[in-house]
């Protein structure tokens, strides 16, 4: 497994419905259930092949915050008492579904 | 007193108290402030110090441009003489001491010199932002680059300063919520799901959301949960989760709610098979009959503190709706309810599985006896208000034991060993037993349940409140009454492999020893999550050490009480409750 995760690039680009790329570090998108699996060599996805995930039902707005979260749930890994991440009331609704859908 | 002359300009009214004072102790506010804008600029500047220096050559060159030579002349004088001036002030002196050297003479000088070249309160300057020219306040802010600022963009930058620091204060997590966290068991570590806090969002924008979309059930359950703990179920937020496609709907505090409302729920969802209502202080017969009327699909029901549903609709919600409900779970129910609705609901809800009764205050004996009758039921949670007779609870124990994944008995204090013998004889089946607040079984009638006892090892086990209740005789009596030592060494042996929460609070007669027993080197309880030790006095930093060791899994473990302990070292990803400090020290796992 670590063999096979070494060799693979360090980035993924994630690609929301209205066409924004996102290029994140590939352990941070893998907070992501959804995209870890997508991500995972054995299932021989095409997303794990090409590193590139297109998520057409989530906006770039939407898949910004998510990235934000990526990040802020990587910087907080190993600390007790993480405060929330801010997230704009109008966005919450959209992001929690796509929360849900990222199994994140 | 240079400073005093260049306020010539200004008008002078009376003097207060407090200026002639500072005034008779050489002390000037202008200086004082000075002081305080200087120290402010040179925080500013301390990295580009030698930046400045380097500069103040230049400067003079183009600041003089054009002068001729002797008023060049003059002013080098006048600058030399202002130079050994500073050099011989207090002020200077306290800089040269306080930089120890990393600076020149002639630097430090010139410095001071710059800087009283700065316009003070009252004169006139250019804002470094905007250019315009203003007159300089004691309430003007100093720019990024070290110039004054009009009173306009001293204004704007005191408001970016307080946006800010406002943005911060949101989003931090306070200790007070820390704690509240911690009482509620959640250690955890790292960020919660981003599931979780947008849930938690919406439920703090609920006022605003105008409907939820088709958000999957187990979000709107969620939710729901979040709403009624904080009592902000109304009429208008339960309209958020109504909606036909699903057939579940859980609402923890209906307290809000009218008798239309829960109409409105039936209407809305006529395909629910699961409906959980607590609080449900306005559910009417008619609401029950409306229900009745319309949905056809009702499998799991949960009905709480519905007093004002008469027997006479209970009877009829159970003839109706008995052959399909699989799951009834009815509390605080003090006016209806009684023994014959009870024995109709045992003749009608043939295909019974799961049964939870909590203070129904008039169940009785006879419907102890009814429930004997339920053939298919598999977890039965009781909590009796009325006092029964222990053959009966026997006669009930014996004849849906075989079957019970759950027995759960609170409240019960009459019984005595012959129900943990019952219980050793006819439960087979059994991963969740609780069995409390009863001063009748001995320790040996536990330590015979736990000894050949066929039933597969326990997963939830709670034996809280097990204790002789003798105020005058506080250490019990000789042979132990409740789960004591060897009781509770017999439970670990036979349940240990398996057990993943155990509550034994206040069974006050269990020895140290008995602890450093079940707790040694060699003994492992690798699922044990929860463990509830309060009111065991004979609890002590030690002990709970062990207990860290034996338990790898252990995320909450519930201490009230416990007077022993002093200094425990919580690991990570525990939560201790009721310990002596509210925050006990939290160390790394890898020091034990």
């Amino acid at each position: 497994m670590s063999a096979s995760t070494s060799s693979q690039p360090e980035y993924v680009t994630l690609v929301s419905g209205d066409g924004f790329e996102f290029v994140v570090p590939r352990s941070t998108a893998c907070v992501s259930g959804t995209i870890r699996r997508m991500l995972d060599p054995s299932s021989r996805f095409s997303e794990a092949i090409s590193g590139r995930c297109a998520l057409e039902n989530i906006s770039g707005v939407v898949l910004e915050k998510v990235c934000e979260y990526f990040c802020y749930h990587q910087k907080n890994k190993n600390q007790t008492h993480v405060p929330d991440m801010d997230i704009p009331p109008e966005l919450c609704l959209e992001l929690l579904m796509a929360a849900d859908y990222l199994d994140t | 007193m240079a400073d005093r002359r260049q306020t010539r300009n200004q008008i002078r009214g009376p003097h207060s108290a407090l200026t002639d004072f500072l005034a008779s102790n050489n002390i000037s506010a202008t200086q004082i402030h000075q002081n305080h804008q200087r120290r402010l600029r040179e925080a500013e500047h301390q990295t580009t110090v030698e930046e400045l220096e380097n500069n103040i050559e230049e400067d003079d060159e183009y600041q003089h441009v054009g002068e001729l030579p002797a008023e060049m002349k003059k002013r080098k004088r006048k600058e030399v003489v202002a130079l050994v001036k500073i050099k011989q002030s207090k002020e200077f002196a306290r800089r040269k001491a306080r930089r120890m050297g990393e600076d020149g003479d002639e630097a430090i000088a010139r410095e001071m010199m710059n800087e009283r070249s700065q316009p003070l309160p009252g004169q006139l300057e250019n804002c470094e932002a905007c250019g315009k020219r203003f007159t300089v306040t004691p309430y003007s802010k100093t720019g990024s680059k070290g110039g004054l600022l009009c009173a306009k963009c001293s204004k704007a930058l005191a408001d970016d300063e307080k946006k800010t620091r406002a943005q911060k204060r949101g989003t931090r997590s306070g200790r007070r919520q820390n704690q509240s966290n911690l009482l509620d068991g959640l250690a955890q570590q790292g960020a919660l799901s981003l599931v979780e806090m947008c849930t938690k969002k919406v439920a703090d924008n609920i006022n605003h959301i105008e409907e939820f979309g088709d958000l999957p059930s187990q979000l709107l359950h969620r939710l729901s949960q979040i709403l009624c703990k904080r009592r902000v179920l109304t009429p208008r937020t339960l309209d958020l989760f109504l909606r036909p496609g699903l057939n579940s709907i859980d609402i923890y505090d209906a307290a809000k709610l009218e008798t239309h409302d829960f109409e409105k729920i039936f209407a809305f969802m006529p395909d629910l098979y699961r409906v959980n209502i607590r609080f449900a202080g306005q559910m009417k017969d008619k609401v029950i009959e409306y229900m009745l009327g319309r949905n056809r699909k009702l499998k799991d029901l949960q009905l709480d503190a519905a007093n004002l549903v008469s027997d006479t609709y209970w009877r009829l919600l159970f003839q109706k709706l008995g052959p399909r409900l699989e799951s009834i779970k009815l509390s605080n129910l003090d006016c209806s309810l009684d023994d014959e609705t009870i024995d109709v609901m045992c003749r009608s809800c043939t295909t019974l599985r799961r049964l939870k009764l909590k203070q129904c205050w008039k169940a009785g004996n006879n419907s102890l006896q009814a429930i004997s009758s339920l053939m298919s039921l598999e977890h039965l949670s009781l909590n009796w208000v009325q006092d029964v007779d222990n053959e009966i609870l026997l006669g009930t124990v014996s004849s849906v034991g075989p079957r019970l994944q759950t027995l759960s008995l609170e409240g019960f204090s009459n019984p005595n060993d012959r129900l943990l013998e019952a219980v050793h004889d006819n439960c087979l089946a059994l991963t969740k037993l609780r069995f409390s607040h009863n001063a009748n079984c001995t320790d040996r009638g536990f330590v015979r349940l736990f000894t050949d006892w066929t039933n597969p090892p326990l997963e939830n086990v709670d034996f809280s409140s097990m204790c002789d209740m003798d105020n005058t005789n506080p250490e019990g009596p000789a042979d132990a009454i409740g789960l004591a030592s060897q009781g509770l060494v017999a439970l670990m042996n036979h349940s240990g492999s398996m057990i993943q929460k155990l509550n034994i609070t206040s069974c006050r007669h269990v020895s140290r020893s008995a602890f450093e027993e079940i707790f040694s080197d060699e003994k492992m309880y690798p699922h044990l999550k929860e463990l509830d030790v309060s009111f065991h006095t004979v609890i002590d930093d030690y002990i709970v050490g062990r207990m860290f060791r034996c338990c790898p899994k252990l995320q909450k473990l519930v201490a009230f009480g416990c007077f022993n302990l002093r200094d425990i070292r919580v690991p990570i990803g525990v939560a201790l409750i009721g310990g002596p400090k509210a925050q006990a020290p939290i160390i790394p796992v890898v020091d034990f």
